[in-house]
């Protein structure tokens, strides 16, 4: 007993140490605060360069190689690539988040803000890690809940309570759907371990699928369709972007977006290609394929052509995490389903991109691009001086040369534009779709379409930048910790454009 | 060979490249007037580093071996004795199964001189730029566009294949325009630069055709690999070579500018005199004779393009050698005089057809006169950029005079380039011109065109008696007779150390390199290891030739001399006896007029109309498409009101729709 549980929590130390760093925030946090409700003038920093020693913490142990764990199958944590993946993204995006939030937060609030990060960190690990349903559920909540905290921490102004209220209450009813198709699964086949789960369907104990299951994977699909912002589950995106902080809009369009595709990746697991051939197969995995392939039409169209009208920054920016997640379920429709296999088409079968691989790559692409033009939004506004609308960028290539010139490289790695790793994103997921089926191809000709539209509302912002002249042609002060997360994203979105093995590597792993 | 020699290598290239980049983010804020300082440091290095690898490979043929290690020096199993290529396996930038990019970088014989070559000179050249551009508003965006021209030119000669070679060929052509339009202020400048990008584009487009039809032949574009494929191709389609050939010789004749394509060159001298000297007479425009000795393996399969190359070349030498003779622009003179001595590098190129003996030779002689060529017309260049210098950017030669005493060391440096162009004996251009003139000869005695080959030698001939006289003429024009300044020139001086040393250097260079390396054969014996030429092949000797030269050199310097310091009057009488010749040649043949009316008007007005067009019906559809998503947005909009309880409902109603959806999947 004690065996089992000494060797899940070795699986999971730096998720452990992401808890007992918050915990420690709690808990001491309150006692640094005076009587009057103000913290002393510095804390912010303090916890600031905590969470960031707690990152460092953790980064080093997912670095040490974790024991080896006797493969039962049946164990709560499952280590895999994709785990180590998930935690290169959530440590990277960490660092970002918490640089975001470094100077937003007032004094006495800082504990409260960054341990709710860290706890957001670590749910996002456990998701990928989860090899049951309950545990995996947990984690999903372990995102959430300090979610509704942390936005609300962030702003507590009327449209900062309403946006938190609103992503509360729909988040709820998400969790509630997710739930409920959760209980049937387990109705279904009798077991909450996924492991089991899959081999259920795999070893054909049911020749026929249950029509309940069917339920289940459409209640699951749009709870987590809720967390990625797919349409019609997106509708709270734009409002709650809009009336929050900007690092609580960042987080927002990064995290969720993980948990929810790592979610379905691990419950929906993959085809097995060989079965396929040989048999009348079905899974999870084959089954959802349509549905998916619905979702990511739709999410990429609504997304983009909403994100034309837009004139807010945040709410332009809401909706273009709409779009993006609509061309990450482009890939994770082709990595669910199964290819094509023709006879002139015997690429799909061996040389060509996986849709795995392919969605985890634009993941993590994204997730680096996004946050930097938030971590900019974030370090160039000030109260007196803000920048929320569009125009308010106008002369920034004047005001603030390498602010502009920064968010102009992330907002060509956003486009999809080569040098930037976002081209080599769109490529790969455009190549992984095309060389997949005949439903692949239209899906890739919808996202080149899409990437067309998107093109743009982005590049209109790099004209207001170098082409407009603002009224005011003092320089922006700059907020620095953001304003190195902005730098640190810029860098790494180039530096991956050439050297994307670095991170490609690691993928092909996972896919296999 | 050592674990170094890799590192070096990448080194040539990338240290112009840092510097370019650093002078790009930090020239205008932090190194204003030391922004040359990266530049001259960063060629240094490269220059350092190219003359250890030559160095390297002077010494190496006899002691090396095959290395099962990719890192290092290795022969490739060929008929030929010792072919020692070192490839470095580069950057990879993406490898998968289908989709394989990468870019490495290949050092033989070839490749090493030219680096040598390139890297030399352009250190020279930058060390002149900083003063010579002294104080120019421009200067850090100078050596950005400088250090960048280098490493794109590096790249060029480094590629180990024809796309790599094709990508930066675009990038020293872009460099180029940069660099022409340095001073985009003024029209002249703009439209120049304009005027070399449009054409080109021309000699560009035919390169790409013809790297995507050896891609479709060979099926790769690697050199080795193309190379080697030759035999099996020459069975299954020997026409090929021919529009293989033809479309490659295109791209040259663009970069190298071959007639008609050679209009662009004479234009780019409005760009800063260092560029002119560096890009448009030693380097880039030498690209298209590199890129066609490369590719000698292909030419030697197709006779009848080797022919086309002569011709060109021949057609290209008379011309401009004829131009060059009325003109009074000094740089002009020697911009001629750059596409005239390329057309010679040309002559030599397509004598390589005439026996498999003589390809070695014949490409040899033209990568000499290559060779010798950048270094004395930098030197030339550079002279003229100094008198520029001193007469207040007049650099019309009827303006000014008599300038040997105000600017003593610019003189005899130009002297010693004019001597070296015109082939006075044992100095450099002597020797490379007389070894053209061999090839030529040779092909006059075999291998079935004799009449087209005597016809070429003829051109040839006539047209080192042009050079002659040319180059005395400007040099005469310039600094002998009585003194006279322009009015813009204030002080008329000698230019500072930084400019005269690189002259020195460079006239010190075109003295001896040709004695040291051509008649001893060390030039000769270190190329014929390169892979692209057949092996060691003849090496011929004609001293009835060699003769002939000398005299041809008397000739026209004595001429020059006869009409522009004896008796002035001669030279004016001349004119105005054959004065539709004397107004032919000074207007270069009416090319640029004739391409005007011919060309650039039609295309004014084709342009026109499809303005109209665009303006008028594809506006308006463009309008009409682009305004469905929007139009479709605003629909949608209303959607999304602000209330929780709506969107609870909508994502419920979702929830439904797609239920349905799976069940009805379910049912059919």
């Amino acid at each position: 007993m004690f065996q089992h549980l000494t060797s899940a929590i070795s699986q999971v130390l730096p998720e452990v140490v992401f808890l007992a760093a918050a915990c420690v925030n709690l808990a001491v946090g309150p006692f640094l605060i005076g009587d009057d409700g103000t913290g002393p003038k510095g804390l912010r920093h303090r916890w600031g360069a905590w969470s960031l020693i707690a990152l460092t913490i953790a980064a080093w142990l997912q670095c040490v190689p974790a024991p080896v764990v006797e493969a039962t199958g049946l164990a709560p944590f499952l280590s895999d690539s994709l785990v180590s993946f998930v935690r290169l993204v959530t440590t990277v995006t960490g660092v970002v988040l918490v640089l975001i939030n470094w100077n937003q937060i007032e004094e006495r609030d800082s504990a409260e803000s960054h341990a709710c990060l860290l706890f957001i960190l670590a749910g996002a690990n456990l998701i990928a890690l989860s090899n049951d349903l309950i545990i995996l559920f947990l984690a999903l909540e372990l995102v959430s809940i300090p979610t509704y905290l942390f936005l609300y921490v962030a702003r507590r102004d009327r449209s900062g309570q309403e946006s938190t209220l609103k992503y509360f209450l729909l988040s709820v009813f998400s969790s509630a759907l997710v739930l409920y198709g959760f209980s049937i699964l387990y109705g279904v086949a009798g077991t909450t371990n996924l492991t089991a789960l899959h081999l259920v369907f795999k070893n054909h104990q049911l020749t026929t699928m249950p029509a309940m299951l069917l339920v289940s994977i459409v209640t699951i699909v749009a709870g987590l369709a809720f967390r990625i912002t797919a349409v019609p589950f997106h509708f709270y995106a734009p409002d709650v972007f809009q009336g929050t902080a900007n690092s609580a809009a960042a987080l927002l369009s990064v995290v969720p977006k993980v948990a929810g595709f790592i979610a379905l990746v691990r419950i929906l697991g993959q085809p097995s290609i060989t079965a396929a051939i040989h048999l009348e197969y079905w899974s999870l995995a084959s089954k959802s394929g349509g549905l998916l392939y619905l979702l990511a039409v739709a999410t990429m169209f609504v997304g983009n052509l909403l994100a034309l009208l837009q004139t807010n920054m945040r709410r332009l920016l809401a909706y273009s995490s709409i779009a993006h997640a609509g061309y990450m379920l482009v890939g994770l429709s082709v990595a669910v389903s199964v290819p094509q296999i023709n006879d002139d088409a015997t690429a799909a079968s061996a040389g060509s991109v996986n849709g795995l691989p392919a969605l985890l790559f634009y993941l993590g692409v994204y997730g680096l691009t996004t946050l930097g033009v938030f971590a900019l939004i974030a370090s160039l506004s000030r109260p007196e001086r803000p920048l929320e609308t569009i125009s308010d960028l106008a002369g920034l290539s004047k005001t603030h040369p390498a602010g502009a010139f920064l968010a102009a490289v992330l907002l060509f790695g956003l486009t999809g534009l080569p040098p930037t790793a976002g081209f080599l994103g769109k490529l790969t997921l455009f190549l992984s779709a095309w060389s997949h089926s005949t439903e692949g191809r239209t899906l890739a000709i919808c996202l080149a379409i899409n990437a067309a539209i998107a093109a743009w509302y982005y590049l209109r912002l790099i004209g207001v930048m170098y082409l407009q002249s603002s009224c005011d042609d003092t320089r922006r002060a700059t907020g620095v910790p953001a304003f190195v997360g902005v730098s640190l994203c810029a860098v790494a979105s180039i530096a991956l454009f050439f050297a994307p093995d670095w991170l490609w590597q690691a993928l092909q792993r996972v896919g296999s | 060979m050592s674990e170094l020699t890799p590192a070096l290598l990448w080194l040539i290239p990338v240290a112009p490249l840092l510097a370019s980049i650093f002078i790009a983010f930090f020239g205008k804020a932090l190194l204003r007037g030391r922004s040359h300082v990266p530049c001259v440091t960063a060629l240094a290095i490269s220059t350092l580093c190219a003359g250890s690898l030559m160095l390297m490979f002077l010494a190496a043929p006899s002691q090396l071996k095959p290395d099962p290690n990719t890192n290092s020096l290795h022969q490739r199993p060929s008929e030929h004795a010792l072919q020692p290529v070192l490839t470095t396996p580069g950057y990879a930038w993406a490898e998968t199964a289908d989709l394989n990019v990468r870019l490495d970088l290949q050092m033989d014989a070839m490749t090493a001189i030219m680096l040598c070559m390139v890297t030399f000179v352009s250190l020279l050249v930058s060390i002149y730029a900083s003063g010579y551009m002294h104080g120019d508003p421009g200067y850090p965006r100078f050596f950005a566009a400088f250090a960048l021209f280098v490493f794109s030119m590096c790249m060029l000669v480094l590629a180990d294949n024809y796309l790599t070679m094709f990508i930066f060929w675009e990038g020293v052509g872009l460099c180029s325009y940069l660099l022409i339009g340095f001073w985009f202020q003024k029209p002249s400048a703009a439209a120049a630069a304009r005027k070399a990008f449009v054409v080109n584009r021309v000699g560009d487009f035919g390169f790409i055709l013809g790297v995507f039809l050896i891609w479709k032949t060979f099926g790769t574009v690697r050199f080795a690999d193309v190379f080697e494929l030759i035999p099996h191709v020459a069975e299954t389609n020997p026409g090929i070579f021919t529009t293989i050939c033809l479309l490659l010789f295109l791209g040259a004749m663009g970069k190298s500018a071959q007639f008609p394509l050679h209009v662009w060159l004479p234009d780019a001298m409005e760009g800063p005199t260092p560029v002119s000297a560096l890009i448009h007479a030693a380097t880039m425009v030498t690209a298209g004779v590199y890129m066609v000795a490369r590719s000698t393996p292909l030419f030697v399969m197709s006779p009848t393009a080797q022919m086309v190359v002569s011709g060109i070349g021949a057609i290209t030498a008379l011309l401009a050698a004829l131009t060059a003779l009325t003109q009074y622009d000094l740089k002009r003179v020697l911009a001629y005089s750059t596409v005239s001595q390329l057309g010679y590098m040309f002559m030599a190129l397509g004598a390589a057809s005439v026996s498999p003996k003589l390809a070695t030779f014949a490409v040899t002689a033209a990568m000499f006169h290559l060779f010798t060529h950048a270094f004395f017309k930098a030197l030339l260049f550079l002279g003229a950029g100094s008198v520029m210098h001193s007469m207040g950017n007049v650099i019309d030669m009827r303006r000014f005079s008599g300038l040997r005493d105000v600017m003593p060391h610019t003189r005899i440096t130009f002297l010693i380039g004019s001597l070296t162009l015109a082939g006075c004996p044992l100095l450099s251009g002597f020797w490379s011109k007389d070894e053209i003139l061999v090839a030529l000869f040779e092909g006059t005695k075999a291998g079935g065109h004799e009449t087209f080959f005597m016809v070429i030698l003829g051109v040839a001939v006539l047209t080192a008696f042009l050079t002659a006289f040319y180059s005395f003429r400007a040099y005469n024009m310039t600094f002998l007779g009585e003194e006279r300044f322009p009015e813009e020139a204030h002080h008329p001086h000698e230019s500072p150390p930084t400019m005269t040393l690189p002259l020195f250097v460079l006239a010190g260079f075109s003295l001896v390199i040709g004695l040291f390396l051509g008649p001893t054969g060390v030039y000769a014996r270190q190329l014929a290891q390169s892979t692209s030429l057949p092996g060691h092949g003849d090496h011929p000797h004609n001293i009835l030739l060699m003769a002939l030269s000398a005299a041809i050199f008397c000739g026209g310097y004595g001429l020059a001399r006869w009409m522009y310091v004896k008796s002035p009057a001669v030279s004016a009488g001349l004119e105005r006896g054959l004065k539709p010749l004397h107004r032919l040649s000074l207007n270069k043949f009416f090319l640029d007029e004739l391409f005007n009316y011919l060309l650039v008007i039609p295309v004014k007005v084709l342009a026109l109309l499809c303005t109209l067009f665009d303006k008028y019906l594809l506006d308006g559809l463009l309008n009409f498409a682009g305004s469905i998503p929007s139009t479709i947005g605003r629909i949608v909009r209303p959607i999304q009101n602000g209330l929780v309880s709506h969107y609870a409902w909508v994502m419920l109603l979702g929830v439904v729709l797609f239920l349905i959806q799976m069940l009805r999947a379910l049912a059919g």
